[in-house]
C-alpha cells in the first residue's frame, strides 16, 4: 500500500483528510463472517438442546450485532481521523473478544448477575457491555493520544500511583477465592493489579530508556564475569521484592509471575545483556524455592501441578476437569454449545469464565480452535513488537514492547496453567476471559499500541512533509529532549 | 545518554563519530538499536507459544481417548444417567446384559448370569461402574460413536447418544461350566485362545448377582451385604487376585533359562542326584523334594525335571540363569506391572524387590526358591494363563482381550488381535512345550497331573501346589494347553486351599479344555 493510497475528500470543517484502511476493512469483514458462523453454530445447538427441531439461527443476534456495530464504529472513526495506525491489531483483538463473547453467551447466564437500575443482567450481557466499553477505550486512545510526554515525563509519579494502588488493595481489598485482589470504591469494584501492569510498563520504559546507556556500557566485574553495574541492579531487586510481596500479601501468584517476567524481558530488550536475565532467573528460582517452603498456598499450587490426579476430586479437581475438557475436545472439538456437560446445573470446571476459558474453548473448538487462538495472540504480540522495533526512540520502543509483552506473557501464563505446563495461577486470558478490569486494561494496552504505531509502521512520511515542519512532527510525540 | 535511536533511518547509528573507547564488543550494544533485542524477545515468545501448542496437542490428541472415555469424565457420567446402555453379548450372540426401566422411566441394567459378573462388573446409578461396564462406559452409553464423522456432528442431533452393543470373546457356556467346576471352592479359571489372545472364560468364585446391584430398589442392601462378606465376592480373582504360584512357576524359570542361553534342553546339574535324598544346601537353606522315589539318582534334563517337578533341579536352574535374566523374561511375559488388558489387573511379581542381587532378589536363597514358585513370588491367574498361552503360541505373547467388536448405528468396529511381543524363540518354546506334555502324558508325570489329560488329545500342562506356610491346605494350580501339536486353548486354574495341584485344579482344567475342544474347537 502506498503512503497515500486514496485521496479521500478532506472533511470540511476539521481539515483532516480521511485515510482508507483497506486491510483493516477486509480483516474485519472476515472476522464478522467467522463470528456469525460461530453464532449460528451455537444457536443451532441451543435449539436442539432446548427440545426444538433442528434449524439454523444465530444464538443471540442482537448481542453479536451490537458488538460488530461498535467494532465497525471504531474502524470508521480511525478512517475519518486519517491517522496511519496499525491495521492488524484491531481485527485480531476484535476476533479474540468476539470468541469470548460467544463463550460467555453459551455458558449458564447466572454465573454472573449484575443489577443496574432495577434490571438484572447475566454473564453474556455484562461481558458485552464491558467489551463495547473496551472497544471505545481502544478507539479513544488510538485517536486522541498524540503525545507521549505525559507518560515519559512523569514516570516516578506513575510508579508512586502504582504503589499507591497496591497499598490500597492490600489495606482495603476484599478477599475473593483466597486472593486479595478486588477493590470496592463506592458501587464500582475492580482489580487494581490489572491497571498496575500498565503503570509498571510505563515506569520501566521511562527508567530503562533513560539509563540504557549506563546499563549497557558499565560493568561490575566479579572475577571473569561481567554483570551490569550494581547500582542499576537495585531496581531489579526492588522489582523482585515487590513481586514476592504481591505473592505473600495479595496471594496473587499470577500477577507476580507476570510482573517479573515482563520486567526481565524488558530489561533484556533495553540492554541486550543475557547476564542480567540470568541473574533475574537465579533470583526467581531462589524466591520461588523460598516461597514454596514458607507459603502454604504456593506449595499447594505446585503440588497440584505436579500431580493433579492424586486428588482429582479434591484439590486437583479444577485442573483435572480442565484437562478432561481439553481431552473431550480432541482435534476438531464438540462445536460451540456441544460440550461442557453440566454438573448440577454448573459447567464442570469451577471459575471457568475467568480462569479456564481456554479449556472450554479447547473442548468446543478442539485443538484446531486452540491453535487458531494461540495464533491470534502471536499476531497481537508480533504487531506490538513490530511497532516497538520501528518506534522513533528508546522510550516508545520499550513502551510498545512492554505493552505487547504484558498481553503476550499473561496469555502464556494462564494458557500454560490451563494445560498443566506450569502451576495454575488465577489470572485472566486477555480479551477472552470475563471481567471488566481485565478487558479495559487490555484495551488500554491496544489503544496505546495503536497510538504509538502511528508513523512507526507506515513508511516514512513524504519528503515534502519533513521539510515542511520537522518540529511539528517531533512535537507530536513529546518533542526534543534535554 | 544516547540520543534517540532511529532503527529505520540507520544514518544515526552508523556515524563515524563513535566514541573511541569501544574496545569490547558488547559496548557497541549501546549503539545497537533496541529493535534487535526486541526481535529476540519476540522469537522467545514464539517458542513459548509453540510449547503451548505442543501441550494442547498432548492433551487433545495423545491423551484424548483415555481421559474423555474414563468413567470419571463428567460427560460419561451424564450419559450414564440419561441413556439406556448398549447390550453386551457373548461370542455366540447370547445377551449377557440388557436394560429395564424403573418406575420413573430411568433405565437400569439387568444381567443374565452370575458367572459373568467378574467380567462385566456392574453399572449402578448409585455405586458407579466396575468391570467392562466401567472400561467401556463411553461406548456403552453411546457418548463415543463408531463413526468419527457422525461423532463430529453429533451436537446437531437431538439424539445425542448412540449406545453401542458390545460383543465379547467370552463363551457363556464355557464361563458357566468353569464356575460350576469350581463348585463351592474359592478360585479362578482363565481360558485363552493362544493364537489370538481372545479370552474365552474368565471365571471367579465366589461371585454375586450384579442385577441386584444395578436395580435401584435393591442396590443399597446388596452393596452392604457384599461388602460385609468375608469371602470377598466383589474381588474378581482371575484379574485382581494374587497367589503364590508353586511349581507352575517352573515354566517361567524354564523360559527364562532357555531364552537367556543359561539352559538348553540337555542341561543337567552334577550335584542334583546327590542332593535328592538329603536336600540341596544353599547358603544354609535346604531345598528339598520327595521325588527320589521316582527318579532314584538319575541325572535329570529340563524335560525330566519338569515331568517330576523337581525343585532341586529348578533351584539350580534359577541360580544358573541369574536374577537379571529371570526378571527380564518374566517382564516380557507381563510380570512387574498391570497387564495390558480391558480390565484392571494386579501386577505379578518374582520378588518384593529392593535386594542387592540383580532383579531385586535379597540373596541366592530367595532366587532359588522363586525359581520353583515359592519365596515372595505372587501371580494372577490371568498372568499364568498368558504364560501357558505364550508357550503354546511358539513364544509369541498375544494381547489378551475380552471384546470382539462394537456395533452402533454407524457400523461395527472390530477389535483385532495384537502381538505384545516375542518372549522366546519358537525352538525354545517347543522345548518347554515338550516338557509340559511330558508332565501330563509322561510315565511319571501323569501321577502328578491326574485328570488333566484329555482323552484322545495330546495335552500339555504343569501343576502347582503352592505352600502357604502355617496350617491350611496349599493352593491347587494348573496351567496348560491342548492339543500340543496345534494348540487351540490355554488355561490357568487356581483353587484356593484345594490341596495338591492334581487334587482339584488339574481335573477342572482337563474337563474344561475338553468341553472347549468338543463344542468350540476347530
Amino acid at each position: 500500500m502506498n503512503a497515500r493510497p486514496m485521496a479521500l475528500p478532506r472533511i470540511a470543517f476539521t481539515g483532516v483528510r480521511p485515510r482508507a484502511r483497506n486491510r483493516e476493512s477486509v480483516l474485519l469483514a472476515l472476522i464478522a463472517v467467522a463470528l456469525v458462523v460461530g453464532s449460528v453454530s451455537l444457536g443451532a445447538t441451543e435449539r436442539v438442546l432446548g427440545g426444538h427441531p433442528a434449524g439454523l439461527a444465530p444464538a443471540d443476534p442482537r448481542a453479536l450485532a451490537a458488538y460488530l456495530v461498535v467494532l465497525l464504529a471504531v474502524h470508521v472513526a480511525m478512517i475519518l481521523s486519517g491517522r496511519r495506525t496499525d491495521q492488524i491489531l484491531l481485527p485480531a483483538v476484535g476476533m479474540l473478544g468476539g470468541i469470548g463473547l460467544l463463550l460467555m453467551e453459551r455458558l449458564p447466564q447466572d454465573l454472573v448477575q449484575q443489577s443496574v437500575a432495577g434490571r438484572t443482567f447475566g454473564l453474556g450481557q455484562v461481558q458485552l457491555a464491558w467489551l463495547m466499553i473496551a472497544l471505545a477505550v481502544i478507539g479513544v486512545l488510538a485517536l486522541l493520544v498524540r503525545s507521549d510526554s505525559w507518560l515519559r515525563l512523569y514516570k516516578y509519579t506513575w510508579a508512586a500511583a502504582g504503589i499507591g494502588l497496591l497499598l490500597l488493595t492490600i489495606v482495603f481489598g476484599v478477599d475473593v477465592n483466597g486472593a486479595r485482589l478486588t477493590l470496592h470504591i463506592g458501587p464500582v469494584s475492580g482489580q487494581p493489579s490489572e491497571l498496575l501492569k500498565v503503570i509498571l510498563v510505563i515506569f520501566l520504559a521511562g527508567y530503562l530508556s533513560e539509563n540504557r546507556a549506563l546499563l549497557v556500557e558499565q560493568d561490575t566485574r566479579i572475577g571473569p564475569i561481567r554483570i551490569p553495574p550494581l547500582p542499576y541492579l537495585a531496581p531489579m531487586v526492588a522489582m523482585w521484592a515487590v513481586a514476592l510481596g504481591i505473592v505473600v500479601i495479595e496471594r496473587d501468584l499470577g500477577a507476580a509471575l507476570l510482573f517479573f517476567a515482563v520486567f526481565l524481558l524488558l530489561l533484556y530488550a533495553a540492554t541486550g545483556r543475557m547476564s542480567a536475565v540470568a541473574i533475574g532467573l537465579v533470583l526467581f528460582v531462589v524466591g520461588g524455592f523460598v516461597l514454596y517452603q514458607t507459603v502454604g498456598h504456593v506449595r499447594t499450587r505446585v503440588d497440584i501441578w505436579l500431580d493433579p490426579f492424586a486428588d482429582s476430586s479434591g484439590a486437583g479437581y479444577q485442573v483435572v476437569q480442565a484437562l478432561h475438557a481439553f481431552a473431550r475436545g480432541g482435534i476438531v472439538g464438540t462445536g460451540l454449545g456441544g460440550g461442557l456437560p453440566l454438573i448440577a446445573g454448573r459447567p464442570p470446571i469451577p471459575e471457568l469464565h475467568t480462569d479456564f476459558p481456554l479449556a472450554a474453548l479447547g473442548e468446543e473448538l478442539g485443538l484446531a480452535g486452540i491453535l487458531a487462538i494461540l495464533g491470534l495472540y502471536l499476531v497481537v504480540i508480533e504487531r506490538g513488537l513490530r511497532i516497538a522495533a520501528a518506534a522513533a526512540d528508546d522510550f516508545r520502543a520499550l513502551l510498545a514492547a512492554g505493552l505487547s509483552l504484558v498481553v503476550g506473557v499473561q496469555a502464556f501464563i494462564i494458557a500454560a496453567g490451563n494445560l498443566k505446563l506450569i502451576p495454575l495461577t488465577g489470572i485472566t486470558l486477555p480479551f477472552i476471559s470475563y471481567g471488566g478490569s481485565s478487558l479495559i486494561t487490555n484495551a488500554m494496552v491496544v489503544g496505546l499500541l495503536l497510538a504509538i504505531s502511528d508513523r512507526g509502521v507506515e513508511p516514512p512520511a513524504p519528503r515534502r512533509m519533513r521539510r515542511f515542519s520537522p518540529r511539528r512532527l517531533a512535537g507530536r510525540f513529546g518533542g526534543a529532549r534535554p | 545518554m544516547s540520543g534517540p535511536n532511529r532503527p529505520i533511518d540507520t544514518s544515526d547509528s552508523a556515524t563515524p563519530a563513535s566514541p573511541p573507547r569501544e574496545r569490547d564488543a558488547h559496548r557497541t550494544a549501546a549503539r545497537k538499536p533496541v529493535a534487535r533485542n526486541v526481535a529476540r524477545v519476540g522469537l522467545s515468545l514464539a517458542v513459548a507459544f509453540g510449547v503451548l501448542a505442543a501441550g494442547a496437542g498432548y492433551w487433545q490428541v495423545i491423551r484424548s481417548t483415555d481421559l474423555s472415555s474414563s468413567a470419571d469424565d463428567p460427560a460419561v457420567i451424564a450419559a450414564a444417567r440419561n441413556a439406556p446402555r448398549g447390550r453386551i453379548l457373548d461370542r455366540n450372540g447370547s445377551v449377557l446384559a440388557s436394560n429395564k426401566k424403573d418406575k420413573n422411566g430411568e433405565p437400569y441394567r439387568t444381567y443374565r448370569d452370575v458367572s459373568m459378573t467378574p467380567v462385566l462388573g456392574y453399572a449402578s446409578l448409585i455405586y458407579g461402574e466396575a468391570g467392562l461396564e466401567r472400561a467401556y462406559d463411553a461406548q456403552l452409553t453411546g457418548l463415543k460413536r463408531a463413526d468419527p464423522v457422525a461423532d463430529a456432528f453429533s451436537k446437531f442431533q437431538s439424539t445425542k447418544y448412540d449406545p453401542q452393543d458390545m460383543r465379547l470373546t467370552i463363551s457363556l457356556p464355557l464361563q458357566k461350566a468353569a464356575l460350576k467346576a469350581l463348585g463351592s471352592d474359592r478360585g479362578a479359571v482363565v481360558m485363552i485362545d493362544p493364537r489370538t489372545g481372545e479370552v474365552l472364560a474368565l471365571a471367579s468364585n465366589p461371585t454375586f448377582d450384579a442385577s441386584a446391584l444395578a436395580n435401584p430398589a435393591t442396590a443399597t442392601t446388596t452393596w452392604t451385604t457384599l461388602n460385609a462378606n468375608k469371602a470377598q465376592p466383589l474381588l474378581p480373582r482371575a484379574t485382581l487376585g494374587t497367589y503364590v504360584p508353586g511349581s507352575i512357576m517352573k515354566i517361567v524359570t524354564a523360559i527364562a533359562g532357555l531364552s537367556s542361553g543359561a539352559l538348553t534342553a540337555d542341561t543337567t546339574f552334577a550335584q542334583q542326584p546327590g542332593a535328592e535324598k538329603s536336600g540341596l544346601l544353599i547358603s544354609g537353606f535346604r531345598v528339598t523334594d520327595a521325588h527320589n522315589t521316582f527318579t532314584g539318582t538319575k541325572l535329570l534334563s529340563l524335560v525330566d525335571a519338569t515331568e517330576v517337578s523337581d525343585n532341586i533341579w529348578f533351584a539350580l536352574a534359577g541360580l544358573k540363569t541369574g536374577g537379571a535374566a529371570f526378571d527380564a523374561a518374566a517382564r516380557r511375559l507381563g510380570f512387574g506391572a498391570p497387564l495390558a488388558f480391558d480390565l484392571p489387573t494386579a501386577a505379578s511379581q518374582l520378588t518384593n524387590g529392593g535386594g542387592r542381587l540383580p532383579g531385586g532378589f535379597l540373596d541366592d536363597v530367595e532366587l532359588a526358591n522363586a525359581a520353583y514358585g515359592q519365596a515372595e513370588t505372587l501371580v494372577t491367574p490371568l498372568q499364568m494363563a498368558l504364560v501357558a498361552a505364550t508357550v503354546a503360541n511358539g513364544g509369541v505373547l498375544m494381547k489378551p482381550h475380552l471384546v470382539q467388536s462394537f456395533t452402533g448405528t454407524g457400523g461395527t468396529t472390530v477389535v483385532n488381535p495384537e502381538q505384545l511381543g516375542t518372549v522366546c524363540s519358537s525352538g525354545q518354546a517347543a522345548v518347554v512345550s515338550q516338557a509340559m506334555e511330558k508332565a501330563v502324558e509322561g510315565r511319571i508325570g501323569k501321577f502328578f497331573t491326574t485328570g488333566a489329560a484329555i482323552p484322545g488329545v495330546d495335552t500339555a500342562g504343569k501343576t502347582g501346589t503352592a505352600q502357604l506356610g502355617g496350617a491350611g491346605e496349599p493352593h491347587s494350580w494348573f496351567i496348560g494347553f491342548a492339543p500340543v501339536a496345534s494348540p487351540q486353548i490355554a488355561i490357568a486354574v487356581v483353587v484356593e486351599n484345594g490341596g495338591h495341584g492334581s487334587a482339584r485344579a488339574a481335573p477342572i482344567a482337563g474337563q474344561l479344555m475338553k468341553l472347549y475342544l468338543d463344542t468350540l474347537g476347530k
